[in-house]
């Protein structure tokens, strides 16, 4: 019973990190840009294609399989720096004080384009390449087999909180993301680009999906339909924790991941709907999510 | 010189400046007197940049500046204090007051003397340093918006309704300061606005007023 406790949690907790790094860019770029980015997923499942299409030439250019590791990051900066200045630029910054409905338009046709163009160029089967997840091999810890890549997951997304937190609060892009977020005019006569700022939180945003999808794809593979998964379930997690907060957004990522994991043990049937189960519970007792609140915009 | 040249703006579909045309100084205090409505916050966020002129220009020192954004006013010296203070509520006092002097640039060297600056012309804001720009009082909230639009507003200031809202005692107290500052900083250009001028008729050197859009000279309510 414990074991399968422990096995659990491990599952729950891998599946929270990914969930994580597509929710926290989902809400940094709402809180930033105040746009809800429907295309968000695409960056994940393009994040996804790019580390396994990277990651099989660098085992089939017969490279040390190692740098497959770095590889998965490499994969999510170039996705970050080819499209996100890009979409900002010339997709979303027209759209800014315009209506919401119009935004979320935008961003809808933005994803099915980004889902022809993936299904154009990578095909509709799918992809597997899962090196890294090989080389880490299974711990045996009590008998019970675990997949070392669960763990190097979860510290993964425990270091990326941390990150964030850090560059929000002692660096000057982040003050400047702060005041932003806060009071945007008031940022502008206070000397602050806001144009620049949109840029870079929005390519971070990008960046951190796109590394979701490139350290999922050791463990699910890449198919059709990764991205809209990917997008709903981040939205869960972006309003369980409150739109815009970084840490609620992993505490409602360890929920999801673990009711999840529950589900798949227990219940199997339920383990698509079981993430909206608990954003449906959560919102009807706190309707501004876990941390989130009525008055004050804050990061 | 800040010259505003048959400026027209719109807001929300309305004409609310109506062909403004005035000059402030380098070193003057003027006040622009108006009642609500009249137009006076339109007019200084139309000095800051926030809103995009229907016609019209204005030129600071003879250029045109029309076309920079409103983050490039604070590099050019104007500093803003807004009528309801809108300061950053996660950061204390201090790290308010130095954002904007961070966001234009300048080395650690020139905010640090910036600062040690505004705190001796105001000296209530070194006793607040550390708290957040979240918890202040009406009273100390205006003090440290003055503070924060000195920090860039090494050549022209504009604060809107200062005294709107504020005790007598309070008022009386950033009136205080606001004559320190004219004898202290005497090159740097204020405009205030007001809807009566009681507490800054002797601070300034010249009344504007304002009504339905339109400035002049002299105060039309009173002479109906
Ligand atoms: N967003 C807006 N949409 C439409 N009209 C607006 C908007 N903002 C301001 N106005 C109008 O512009 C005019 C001038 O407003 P402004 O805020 O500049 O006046 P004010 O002199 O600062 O008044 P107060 O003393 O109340 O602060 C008012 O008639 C107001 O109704
Ligand atoms: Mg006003």
């Amino acid at each position: 019973m414990l074991d399968l406790l422990a096995l659990l949690i491990v599952d729950g907790l891998a599946d929270a990190a990914l969930i994580f790094f597509v929710a926290v860019g989902l809400t940094l770029v709402f809180s930033v840009l105040r746009i809800l980015n429907v295309a968000h997923g695409s960056f994940y499942s393009i994040g996804a294609y790019v580390a396994v299409s990277i990651g099989m030439w660098v085992v089939s250019a017969g490279w040390h399989p190692y740098l497959t590791f770095p590889a998965l990051f490499l994969s999510a900066a170039l996705v970050a720096v080819a499209l996100g200045p890009f979409i900002e630029r010339y997709f979303l910054r027209w759209t800014y004080g315009k209506s919401e409905a119009l935004q979320i338009l935008v961003t809808f046709a933005l994803f099915l384009v980004f889902e022809d163009l993936q299904k154009l160029v990578f095909g509709v089967q799918a992809h597997y390449e899962d090196t890294p997840l090989q080389l880490l091999g299974v711990s045996d810890i009590g008998g019970i087999f675990y997949l070392n890549y669960q763990f190097l997951l979860i510290a993964m997304a425990a270091v990326t909180v941390i990150l964030l937190r850090l560059l929000i609060r002692r660096t000057m892009i982040g003050k400047f993301i702060v005041a932003v977020v806060a009071d945007r005019e008031i940022a502008q006569t206070m000397g602050i680009n806001t144009t620049r700022v949109f840029v870079i939180a929005f390519t971070v945003g990008v960046f951190l999906a796109a590394l979701g999808g490139a350290l999922a794809s050791p463990t699910s593979g890449v198919a059709p339909g990764l991205g809209a998964e990917a997008l709903v379930l981040a939205f869960a997690v972006a309003a369980i924790g409150g739109l815009g907060q970084i840490e609620g957004a992993a505490l409602a990522a360890v929920i999801v991941g673990l009711s999840r994991a529950a589900a798949i043990h227990f219940a199997p049937d339920f383990e698509a709907v079981v993430p909206y189960l608990v954003m449906l519970v959560v919102l009807l007792i706190r309707p501004y999510g876990l941390f989130g609140t009525v008055q004050a915009r804050r990061i | 010189m800040l010259e505003l040249d048959t400026v027209r703006v719109n807001v929300g579909g309305f004409l609310v400046l109506r062909d403004v045309s005035f000059a402030i100084d380098a070193g003057a205090a003027t006040v622009l007197v108006g009642r609500n409505g009249a137009g006076k916050t339109t007019t200084l966020r139309t000095l800051m940049g926030l809103l995009p002129l229907e016609g019209g220009t204005i030129r600071l020192d003879g250029r045109d500046i029309h076309r920079v954004p409103a983050h490039g006013r604070a590099a050019l010296g104007m500093g803003y204090a807004p009528e309801d203070r809108r300061l950053i509520g996660d950061f204390n006092v201090e790290e308010n007051l130095l954002l904007p002097a961070q966001a234009i640039g300048l080395n650690a060297a020139e905010r640090r003397r910036r600062l040690e600056d505004v705190y001796s012309l105001l000296p209530e804001l070194p006793g607040l340093r550390t708290r957040p720009g979240g918890s202040l009082s009406g009273g100390q909230g205006k003090m440290v918006a003055l503070g924060r639009a000195l920090m860039v507003g090494t050549s022209y200031v504009f604060l809107d309704e200062p005294f709107q809202g504020l005790a007598p005692a309070l008022a009386k107290n950033y009136a205080r300061a606001l004559s320190r500052l004219r004898r202290e900083k005497e090159d740097i250009g204020l405009l205030v606005t007001e809807s009566s001028p009681q507490y800054v008729e002797e601070i300034v050197d010249h009344t504007l007023y304002i009504e339905r859009g339109e400035v002049g000279e002299r105060d039309t309510l009173q002479v109906e």
